[in-house]
């Protein structure tokens, strides 16, 4: 019998195993517990292990790139030992950077070529000629005179209550103003001037000028405070839309909006979650002493309905056959006209949406996520309340929305929860013993799970025969953790004992079938999109995602579970919060604003309510991963793999 | 003028289910039925074959119906009280084989206990030499109770049991796989829950050629379009070479034609409807004809007299193999 | 071939002017390849891209139109085998036979049966769309009195059909302005068929027992200016009948073989026949009597299987008894979309609680859908409780809701007054712990 040396973690005394034991089981001897929350199948990737020395023989490098590969890295519960060996055993944290199969969304720093002079809100110092008894020019004409022979601005918008404190402004920095106007471009040559804020004196040059890009979801509002002067963003928050008590979806909202004073109320309810996130963004600045009257611009993606209800016109037909809003690109208002609690001069600029279910989020999504710029043919989708999605590349474009619910952001589930500190966003569970092994985010207890968490679970409940392929809970499994709850089966993810709220964390049949029903309606979309122009859906060459999945997503999970098409890993890129971004590119630059125009003028909108292809995709989707499994050969490969042991 | 007639190659045939074991083979059967191996559309004799030719069954019921159209009671009268004579009836009308329906009450409306099940199916099994169908009353709980018992006490008969319903289905293929049974896979009339179950079942270890798949269908003016189109798109998959989806289709002409109004009531009904008999019976064989040419291997009837007519009509259609070989 | 979208939009300017009608050159590509308008709302085309893109357009089976005074029977411009694929366009007409040899007075009474016979299926009059009458005597005259007779009593376009082509004159020349179908042509005396329909503007049948003859046949006949054809394959029995309807639909859709681009027509006697000629591919029928108790199936199977299934898949709406309901037991409402009544039906009835199902017309559209859409509102709600007539059959007035739409339920009370309105569950499974822990039945 052939016995091999093993050193783990470069200590003195090495363990003698057989030949073709496994790593894990090497190190159980060494007394070193390797954590294998999927049970030692190679799924979770948890074990990575790193060896210096020898080699090993591996089952499976299915989570590994080619480059870890070449350094020796390997899951440790499919490396087989056939030879001498050390083993280096890596900390959790450095563990998680190697799965390549885990998309962690990108930082978003300002563009590099961005410079202050792309802004199209600019900071002016003025000095005027003071009048006395021969000089009986008028402030405000004094004012405009000066603009046009300092800046040579020949018109220029100055709202009511601008107008109202010029007078005293002037007198008190002795003539000496600093003004703030945004300049637009037109075609004309002639830029569009309008007024923004005039203060006394002539402030600091390179302090910031503030800014905020806010996207509008129907579940979840997110804002990011920019320096417009360099543009980078002092903080990013985000809260659950408060209209949510008032309906989950765009069309409990829209008929909410048809009852009497509920229109008023919605818009209220909206307008106050933006200016409570103000508030938190500005405290949560560093360096600065920021106020929301500091705020002197925003640009606002959202969803057509949400874009509607957040400056009071009615929505009504947006839901009505056939779905036509009243507006898709809104006038430049002032922050004041819709009572949002900053600059009340602000100017605030709502993207252009392209129809009723396919708004300003999904325009600005593809301007962030350059889609609109590249040769690949690229298949970009939104994860939100709404699924929406765009297919096409620099040369058309086509963008269909499906109703997938609020299931990935956590809501409409049970314990589902926005993807924040206690939100549990990734499980495995042991083939054999069912007990299921979670990571929260902030490290803490867990009081909830988020989208990434739950496809997460699904998938896992999936591959270990939890449910079958039609999300029934296998009750003949030897498991506590399945049991017969409130409404029907359910599967215990943490016991009370272990959560922030003593509770137990479960999912149950009806959590599923909402998961299994989300999922669907978006694959579903992917094929009718690809059918509508006769592409097949296997030629995208890339796929980039946006959406409320918080900062992490898992490809392989969202393929298992058939939620992505079953395409190489390297074709995937996860954006985070796309709207939000192209609102903030927006906000920076002039170029990028009309680049939104020109998408929204060229994407070709499919309705998917006019035939039955939808209805086909969708209930052929209903399934885990699909009825059709040979659209996804890697997770049949995956399954043949587990049901047969090695 | 020679004409190049365009023929279909399909990569894929229809797999072939055998019903009933004869004693030879553990049962007590005098004849056994075998339905598919299709390997084109319906009757398309001239490009493939079609081994098989679809079969007609009877439904009988394990005691008087109480929800049946008087029409079928007449049919019916001298053996409805007993099931073992009714079968024996069915037989002599021409059956190729019995579907007993059992009910969710006996005689005396107390809940069919698994007892009686049994008692009526080996009664049944006694009175005809035919393959045997065997449907629970549609209840989830009570079927899975009643099948058990009557898969344990004719183990090795391969009866088919129904039905199979993607939320009720472990049980049902569980015993059938224990005791040498079939199972009969019902799903609402959709080419993807169709495959769903089919998947699901198969996922249990049950192997493909001991499933029948029920597609549901509507009658005749109740939906018998998207059933018809359903099975036109499962056997045109099944050919494609899909392989969850070459089961042979059973399909209940019978059940949905007689609730149809038109089967049902014979007064009070506008003139153009014609006469009540004869009206009824050609609205359940329309049903039944319909569906055949859909790819229908399994037709359940009710009336003697349509049973007669759709099978003078199989072969018809079988009769012009000999035309192309 | 039929281009994609994508294809399509290539050879269009891609200017997005937005003046076909469709908001980018893209969408009104789509609408091209789905053949839903016409490429002359682009007014920038350019002539190449005309050129290709109407290449792609020309049907591959002929339409033919029977008309008479007043009524049009369509066959052809079939696109498809299979009903799914898109849909079938034309319902094949049903036309019942005649013959010469009948007295007069017979014909007349028989004939005008056959006009006035009309059979309503769901607000649909379904009717038969005309006479085939057959010189079985071979006098002249007695075709021309046996087509006097019906014309006396009914307007509907007629199909004269005579193993002797000479015999079909007196009877054609009182034919104003029609066009009616003669045959059957075939290889023995096309020639004088031919002559026929081209000096009475009729349209021609033809007949043959192969389809090479057929297309033999077609082909002459064209060449001598007639192209209004209908094909009439003589099979052997059943099978043989199928065989070649299916070959003559392939050949025309998939090897667009011009000389049988033409809807055929069976002549039926047995039920199996007429079942087989509707569902596949016959574009006329001829009955061999007349019954009521038959047409009014046939008619309704010609409805159902010449319905578009590309429209949602519905259920009719209307009231579901399940599982014997009494007047005392609930009304549970929902849409007509097929899985949504399918899973509460299937729910109630595995439950084996007894309901009244009372199934709205939404337009083949879920609970929520229906909802959004306007299309489940309280006043269809209460629209649909009259139309079943509950007011009468319920004793005991309670309505259950499904619960996506608990916002409903003060609307719908409002509506029906004396009706109690319960919020139901929102998921069909959990409708048998309704009925046990609300309804409070066991």
């Amino acid at each position: 019998m052939t016995v091999h040396r093993v050193t783990f973690n470069h200590r003195a005394e090495p363990v003698t195993v057989k030949s073709g034991t496994l790593i894990t089981e090497a190190a159980k001897l060494a007394g070193i517990d390797i954590h294998q929350p999927c049970g030692g199948q190679g799924r979770c990737g948890r074990c990575i292990v790193q060896v210096t020395e020898g080699k090993v023989r591996l089952r499976s490098s299915l989570r590994l790139s080619a480059e870890d590969l070449s350094l020796g890295y390997c899951l440790a519960c499919q490396a087989v030992i056939e030879g001498d060996i050390s083993v280096l055993i890596p900390e959790q944290e450095r563990i998680e950077r190697r799965l390549v199969t885990d998309r962690t969304a990108v930082e978003v720093e300002p563009p590099p070529t961005y410079a202050p002079n792309q802004q199209t809100l600019k900071r002016y110092f003025l000095t005027l000629e003071p009048p006395d008894y021969e000089d009986q020019t008028d402030d405000l004409s004094r004012l405009l005179t000066q603009l046009r022979v300092d800046l040579g601005f020949e018109e220029v918008e100055i709202p009511i209550t601008l107008l109202k404190k010029i007078g005293t402004v002037l007198r008190e920095g002795n003539w000496r103003v600093t003004i703030f106007l945004d300049v637009v471009p037109c075609r004309n040559g002639v830029p569009h001037v309008r007024m923004v804020e005039i203060f006394p004196e002539h402030c600091e040059d390179d302090s910031p000028i503030w800014g905020a890009a806010i996207d509008i979801g129907t579940t979840t509002v997110t804002l990011w405070l920019v320096d417009l002067w360099t543009g980078v963003i002092h903080a990013q928050v985000a809260e659950y839309n408060a209209q949510i008590r008032r309906g989950e979806d765009v069309i409990s909202r829209i008929i909410y909006a048809d009852k009497d004073g509920g229109l008023q109320e919605l818009q209220e309810l909206v307008v106050g979650t933006i200016n409570q996130l103000v508030e938190v963004a500005c405290k949560r600045v560093k360096h600065y002493e920021v106020k929301p009257n500091d705020i002197l611009k925003v640009t606002v993606a959202a969803n057509t309905t949400m874009m509607h209800l957040f400056l009071g016109v009615p929505p009504s037909y947006i839901r009505l056959a056939p779905f036509i809003p009243t507006f898709s690109q809104a006038p430049i208002l002032r922050a004041q006209e819709i009572g949002l609690k900053i600059n009340p001069h602000a100017i605030v600029d709502c993207l252009p949406g392209v129809a009723s279910y396919v708004g300003a989020d999904i325009t600005a999504g593809v301007l962030s996520a350059g889609m609109d710029d590249t040769d690949k043919l690229t298949l970009f989708l939104d994860v939100g309340t709404n699924g929406e999605m765009v297919l096409g590349s620099k040369e058309w474009l086509v963008t269909c929305a499906c109703s997938a619910g609020p299931a990935f952001e956590g809501a409409g589930v049970r314990d589902g929860m926005r993807a924040t500190d206690g939100a549990i966003e990734e499980v495995w569970i042991n083939s054999e013993t069912y007990e299921p092994d979670y990571r929260v985010i902030g490290g803490g207890k867990p009081r909830g799970i988020c989208g990434s968490g739950l496809i997460s679970l699904l998938a896992e409940m999936f591959m270990t025969g939890v449910i079958d392929k039609a999300g029934n809970l296998n009750a003949n499994l030897p498991t506590p953790r399945i049991r017969e709850g409130e409404h029907g089966m359910e599967y215990v993810v943490a016991w009370g004992s272990e959560t922030q709220h003593g509770r137990d964390i479960v999912v149950t049949r009806v959590d599923i079938d909402n998961l299994l029903r989300a999922k669907a309606a978006i694959y579903a979309g992917f094929l009718v999109l690809a059918q509508s122009v006769g592409v097949p859906l296997e030629e995208t060459e890339q796929v980039l995602i946006g959406g409320s999945f918080g900062k992490y997503l898992n490809i392989e999970k969202s393929i298992q579970i058939g939620l992505l098409p079953d395409l190489p890993w390297e074709k995937f890129h996860f954006l985070g919060n796309t709207a939000v971004k192209g609102a903030y590119y927006a906000l920076l630059t002039h170029e990028s604003r009309e680049r939104i125009r020109e998408i929204a003028a060229k994407m070709t909108y499919i309705e998917l309510s006019a035939d039955n292809a939808f209805y086909e995709a969708f209930m052929s989707a209903m399934f885990l991963p699909h009825t059709e499994i040979l659209r996804f050969p890697s997770v049949m490969e995956a399954i043949r793999s587990l049901r047969t042991p090695q | 003028m020679p004409v190049e007639i365009p023929k279909e190659k399909w990569p894929g045939s229809v797999l072939t289910v055998t019903l009933g074991a004869l004693p030879s083979e553990g049962g007590t059967r005098k004849r056994v039925v075998t339905v598919g191996g299709e390997t084109t559309l319906p009757f398309l004799h001239f490009e493939g074959e079609i081994p098989n030719p679809p079969v007609v069954a009877i439904e009988i019921k394990d005691r008087k119906p109480d929800d049946w159209s008087p029409l079928l009671l007449e049919a019916w009268k001298d053996v409805i009280d007993d099931p073992a004579q009714w079968a024996a009836a069915a037989e002599a009308a021409g059956a190729d084989l019995i579907v007993l329906a059992l009910s969710l009450t006996n005689r005396n409306g107390e809940p069919t206990t698994p007892e009686e099940a049994v008692a009526n199916v080996k009664a049944v099994l006694g009175a005809t030499g035919l393959p045997l169908i065997v449907l629970g009353p549609g209840q989830a709980e009570v079927d899975n109770t009643l099948l058990v018992a009557v898969s344990e006490a004719t183990k090795g008969e391969r009866l088919a049991l129904g039905i199979c319903e993607d939320k009720n289905y472990r049980t049902i293929v569980a015993t059938a796989m224990a005791n040498g049974h079939l199972v009969i896979a019902r799903t609402p009339m959709d080419v993807n829950l169709a495959k769903q179950l089919n998947i699901l079942i198969s996922d249990m270890g049950l192997p493909l050629n001991c499933i029948l798949m029920d597609p549901t269908t509507g009658a005749l003016g109740y939906g018998i379009e998207y059933g018809y189109s359903v099975m036109e798109r499962l056997r045109l998959a099944a050919l494609q070479g899909d392989k969850m989806t070459q089961l042979p289709m059973i399909v209940t002409p019978g059940f949905e034609a007689w609730k149809a109004k038109e089967s049902k009531v014979g007064e009070g009904v506008p003139k153009a409807w014609g006469d009540w008999l004869s009206r009824a019976i050609n609205w359940e064989t329309l049903t039944a004809l319909t569906l055949i040419e859909a790819g229908a291997d399994i037709v359940v009837l009710r009336h003697p007299e349509s049973v007669k007519r759709v099978k003078a009509a199989i072969e018809e259609l079988m009769a012009a193999k000999t035309l192309v070989s | 071939m039929a281009l994609t979208g994508i294809q399509i939009y290539k050879l269009l300017p891609q200017t997005n002017c937005k003046e076909c009608g469709f908001p980018t050159c893209l969408a009104f590509a789509m609408k091209l390849a789905a053949k839903q308008v016409e490429l002359s709302a682009c007014p920038y085309v350019s002539e190449e891209a005309k050129a290709q893109l109407e290449e792609s357009a020309a049907p591959p089976i002929r339409l033919i139109t029977l008309k008479s005074n007043g009524y049009e029977v369509k066959a052809g411009n079939e696109v498809v085998m299979f009903r799914h694929e898109k849909t079938f366009y034309n319902k094949p007409g049903l036309f019942v036979k005649l013959q010469s040899s009948a007295l007069e007075e017979e014909v007349k009474s028989l004939a005008k049966r056959i006009h006035d016979y009309c059979v309503n299926y769901v607000g649909i009059e379904l009717q038969v769309d005309g006479f085939a009458v057959e010189d079985d005597t071979h006098q002249p005259d007695k075709l021309k009195a046996t087509l006097a007779a019906i014309r006396s009593v009914s307007n509907k376009p007629v199909m004269i059909f005579s193993d002797y082509p000479e015999n079909l004159g007196p009877a054609l020349e009182q034919l104003d302005n029609e066009v009616p179908l003669i045959g059957c042509a075939t290889s023995d005396n096309w020639e004088k068929f031919a002559d026929l329909a081209k000096r009475f503007k009729a349209a021609l049948a033809v007949k043959a027992d192969q389809i090479e003859t057929l297309a033999e046949l077609t082909e002459k006949i064209k060449g001598k200016g007639v192209e209004d054809l209908v094909l009439v394959p003589m099979g052997k029995n059943l099978g043989h009948e199928l065989m070649l309807q299916t070959q003559l639909r392939r050949l025309a859709l998939k090897a667009n073989y011009r000389p049988v681009g033409y809807p055929t027509l069976a002549f039926c006697s047995s039920q199996a026949q007429m079942v087989q000629a509707i569902a596949k591919y016959a574009g006329f029928l001829v009955l061999d009597a007349f019954a009521e108790d038959l047409l009014y199936p046939l008619l309704v199977l010609r409805q159902n299987i010449y319905t578009d299934p590309q429209k949602p898949i519905q259920v009719q709406p209307g009231l579901y008894e399940i599982n014997n309901p009494q007047p005392t037991d609930p009304v549970l409402v929902t849409t007509n979309f097929s899985i949504t009544y399918f899973s509460v039906a299937n729910e109630v009835e595995s439950s084996g609680y007894p309901a009244h199902l009372l199934v709205t017309d939404a337009e083949g559209m879920s609970v929520l859908t229906a909802w959004a859409a306007g299309k489940f509102d309280a006043e269809r709600i209460a629209k649909a409780v009259r139309a079943a007539n509950l007011e009468e059959k319920i004793t005991r007035k309670r309505l259950v809701l499904p619960g996506a739409v608990a916002v409903l339920s003060g609307e719908v009370e409002a509506e029906l007054p004396g009706w109690e309105v319960r919020v139901g569950p929102r998921e069909a499974v959990d409708i048998p712990k309704f009925y046990k822990q609300v309804l409070q039945v066991n």
